[in-house]
């Protein structure tokens, strides 16, 4: 039935008005205080002005109506109409009012206003979904970016609550095993026994989801955490009866609770799918919450066990160089022939015991070496050095062994020297090693040492030596030492650098050693910022390689960071000089890992280990340098991020725009 | 003739160490733990004290110190012998005021060169 609210005082025209919509109810009246109450309470749809009505002001009566939603006829009369009347009208029509007309006019109307109501309606329900999907897409980006269970569990609330408008939320969760909480956010307080019905329910819901609950939940074991909005009123049973829903957070038959909301205003179907989609959404980000814990109490393990590993080895090589030493001791006492004169026989097998037990306090060495470098715990002195008195002081004390086997040490030194940032001790050890290796597994033939300056981009290397080769930049001290022995199978290259790794079909058996001397080589020039390979031919012989980073690089860089300050100046844009000191791994993480950097910035930059300490200086220019700002939050952020892997470390930081000492700061 | 005071828990080394030393032409005098070793420190006055770190009772270090600091006995050498060969133990002995740091495994060669060095600095 259709409304008409009839301005006219007409009673010819209020027939004729009546006569066609005789199934309809028309109201009729000129009093102004009526139209305006029978508008207001009667809500008419459509109204019908007569343009031959004098009595009323026709203007400030289209301005009210135009208030509200109707659809208003003017039936034409003699009068002028000005513009700010017609404007406010939808349809006209002459007097005398044709019937058919009137009533074609006004069913045309009422369709379009069909049609319009409903496209409001289908427009407010899309506003509607595209909200909610936006909430979701907004709670599903936030819950990629915490690992904090409780915290996912707040975002999925504050996502279900903003999308569904919820009175109240109960979600069940579990603290640690034995602390489950029911979280609950409302929008009012909660009385006293609605909460023990809450947590009835909790308890009860639990059981009937689970065919054997994992821990058993109690009234009394059972916290309570509440999220009240207004105080100014109380929640009762009443709440029990509103719309609500139920969801269980489950992953892969793995439980973490459930959530359980209310609602007054009835859910759609929609606000099902909505709810639905946002419980399920929270799950993977909770099992990799749980993953992340359980890697991190692994990781705390492992540490420890590493801990243990290291110190056990030390204990051990401690205990059994002590008896080492006497042993060694007794036997130099004997062939010295301090303690009287030997046979021939005797003086073979002491020395025979000697050599071995030299032999074994080497291979002790190794190991103590090795555990050391792998729990960081290695000493290194490094100073800008030359290689040639290293050379040479190997060379010397290899003599007597090579000659024993009819070889020579060959070594020519290069013309102009060049200084290395590096630790003698260390090199004379690595050298030591390839020297002694070449002597022993060359039957006939010369040992060559060279040296030369190489560019980190023109070196020659077998493809499985990439890994620890591609890190180099720049220029580096290039060490050879060349033998013509029985050489090394390709696919055995890569192996020679492992620990314990002999290789099989060799003579290494025959001739001894324990297996960590390239390793620990290896490990050593890793320290050192440089590499270590090799290449041969079987039978043919080995040529084993290890580069140095020049200390003139160091200067290199000060050259790049002058000619990018001129370059910047040039183009207007800024220079920043960012020196980062660190007491552990953090560093090598920050470059590595972290992408701080992109690989303009780390080809202008350095890195130097001196000790225990790491610093990275670089050199950053352009639009998008890095803040000082930013540069310190990212790096105290990965600092603690990282606390747990690589133990607790003090940073210093300084940044200096244009070299010219803008910032500098310092923090553990 | 010298004296040499040998302070070691493991008495194969010490009985080595004394035996070479002896052939080399000094006189020995030994000690299987800290205490005896201090206080036979102060009985002889020796010409040179080689020490071990890791005793029982008082260690090495500690030895060193309390021979250092006094003024009586600073001027005795002494030879500080262990397993142990990180740098922060060195950094030790040089602050107890030990004269040379040999790390274990060591050559009884090495140890009678350094007792003459020493020794001959004291003629």
């Amino acid at each position: 039935m259709t409304k008409f609210l009839l301005i006219s005082g007409d009673k010819e025209k209020e027939k004729v008005v009546k006569d066609v919509f005789s199934s309809d109810e028309v109201l009729v009246s000129v009093e102004e205080t009526v139209i305006f109450d029978s508008l207001e309470v009667e809500e008419p749809d459509i109204v019908i002005l007569d343009g031959d009505t004098d009595s009323l002001d026709f203007k400030s009566l289209c301005r009210k109506i135009k208030q509200y939603p109707v659809i208003t006829l003017l039936i034409l009369g003699e009068k002028k109409y000005n513009k700010d009347v017609t404007h406010n009208i939808n349809l006209f029509i002459k007097a005398p009012i044709d019937k058919k007309l009137l009533s074609a006019t006004i069913d045309s109307a009422l369709r379009t206003k069909q049609s319009l109501l409903k496209m409001t309606k289908t427009n407010q329900e899309l506003a509607r979904s595209l909200y909610q999907l936006n909430v979701m897409y907004n709670t599903s980006s936030q819950l990629a970016g915490s690992l904090d269970k409780d915290r996912l569990l707040q975002i999925m609330n504050e996502g279900i609550e903003k999308s569904l408008n919820f009175e109240l939320s109960c979600t069940l969760t579990f603290r640690s095993e034995r602390e489950p909480v029911l979280i609950i956010k409302s929008l009012y307080k909660i009385s006293d026994r609605l909460l023990e019905a809450l947590k009835l329910r909790a308890i009860l819901s639990y059981k009937s989801l689970l065919a054997d609950p994992p821990y058993e939940i109690k009234i009394g074991n059972l916290k309570i955490e509440k999220d009240i909005k207004h105080n100014i009123k109380e929640f009762d049973f009443s709440v029990l009866r509103f719309d609500n829903m139920f969801a269980p957070i489950v992953h892969n038959d793995e439980f973490y609770g459930f959530t359980e909301i209310y609602r007054e205003k009835p859910f759609s179907t929609e606000d099902a799918t909505v709810f639905q989609t946002l419980v399920q959404q929270v799950t993977i980000p909770l099992q990799s919450a749980a993953f992340t814990q359980e890697l991190k109490a692994t990781n705390r393990k492992l540490q420890k066990l590493e801990r243990l590993k290291s110190e056990f080895i030390s204990i051990v090589s401690h205990e059994l160089r002590t008896p080492l030493t006497a042993i060694k001791n007794a036997m130099d006492i004997i062939l010295s022939g301090k303690a009287g004169d030997m046979s021939e026989n005797i003086e073979k097998f002491v020395s025979m015991g000697k050599r071995n037990a030299v032999r074994l306090s080497g291979i002790i060495n190794d190991l103590l070496d090795i555990s050391k470098i792998e729990a960081g715990k290695m000493d290194f002195k490094f100073e800008i050095t030359k290689i040639e008195p290293v050379i040479e002081y190997v060379k010397n004390n290899l003599t007597v062994m090579a000659k024993e086997k009819g070889l020579n040490i060959k070594y020519t030194p290069m013309e102009n020297s060049i200084e290395i940032y590096a630790d003698s001790n260390r090199l004379e050890q690595v050298l030591t090693n390839l020297v002694s290796n070449a002597i022993k597994f060359t039957p006939s033939g010369d040992i060559e040492i060279s040296t030369k300056v190489v560019n980190a981009r023109e070196l020659h290397y077998d493809q499985c030596f990439e890994g620890d080769i591609k890190k180099l930049q720049g220029n580096y001290l290039q060490v050879c030492v060349e033998d013509k022995g029985i050489g090394i199978e390709r696919k055995d290259l890569n192996h020679v650098f492992d620990k314990f790794a002999q290789i099989e079909n060799s003579l290494s058996r025959k001739v001894g050693g324990s297996g960590l001397g390239l390793p620990i080589a290896r490990q050593l020039m890793e320290s050192h910022n440089g590499a270590i390979w090799c290449d041969s031919e079987i039978n043919k012989g080995s040529k084993f390689y290890f580069v140095l980073p020049i200390a003139n690089d160091k200067n290199n860089f000060n050259t790049i960071t002058k000619q990018l300050i001129q370059k910047a100046k040039a183009n207007l844009s800024t220079v920043a000089i960012i020196k980062i000191k660190s007491t552990n791994k953090v560093m090598d993480n920050l470059i590595h890992e972290e992408n701080l950097l992109n690989k303009t910035y780390m080809e202008n930059s350095l890195v130097e280990k001196e000790g225990k300490i790491t610093t990275l200086s670089m050199a950053v220019f352009g639009g998008d340098a890095p803040s000082a700002e930013f540069l310190k939050k990212k790096i105290s952020t990965i600092t603690e991020q990282k606390k747990n892997v690589y133990g607790e470390c003090d940073i210093m930081f300084s940044y200096d725009i244009e070299g010219e000492g803008h910032e500098k700061d310092s923090y553990s | 003739m010298k004296k040499i005071l040998i302070v070691d828990d493991e008495q194969d080394i010490v009985e080595s160490l004394k035996f070479v030393l002896e052939v080399s032409g000094y006189t020995c005098y030994t000690a299987f733990n800290g205490e005896d070793g201090l206080r036979l420190a102060k009985e002889i006055m020796p010409d040179l004290i080689i020490l071990d770190v890791m005793m029982p009772k008082i260690n090495g270090y500690k030895i060193s110190r309390l021979l250092k600091y006094d003024n009586k006995y600073k001027d005795i050498p002494i030879i500080m012998v262990t397993a142990r060969s990180q740098l922060e133990d060195k950094m030790i002995g040089e602050e107890t005021g030990v004269n040379e740091y040999i790390t274990k495994p060591f050559e009884l060669d090495q140890i009678v060169a350094k007792a003459e060095k020493y020794l001959k600095d004291t003629d």
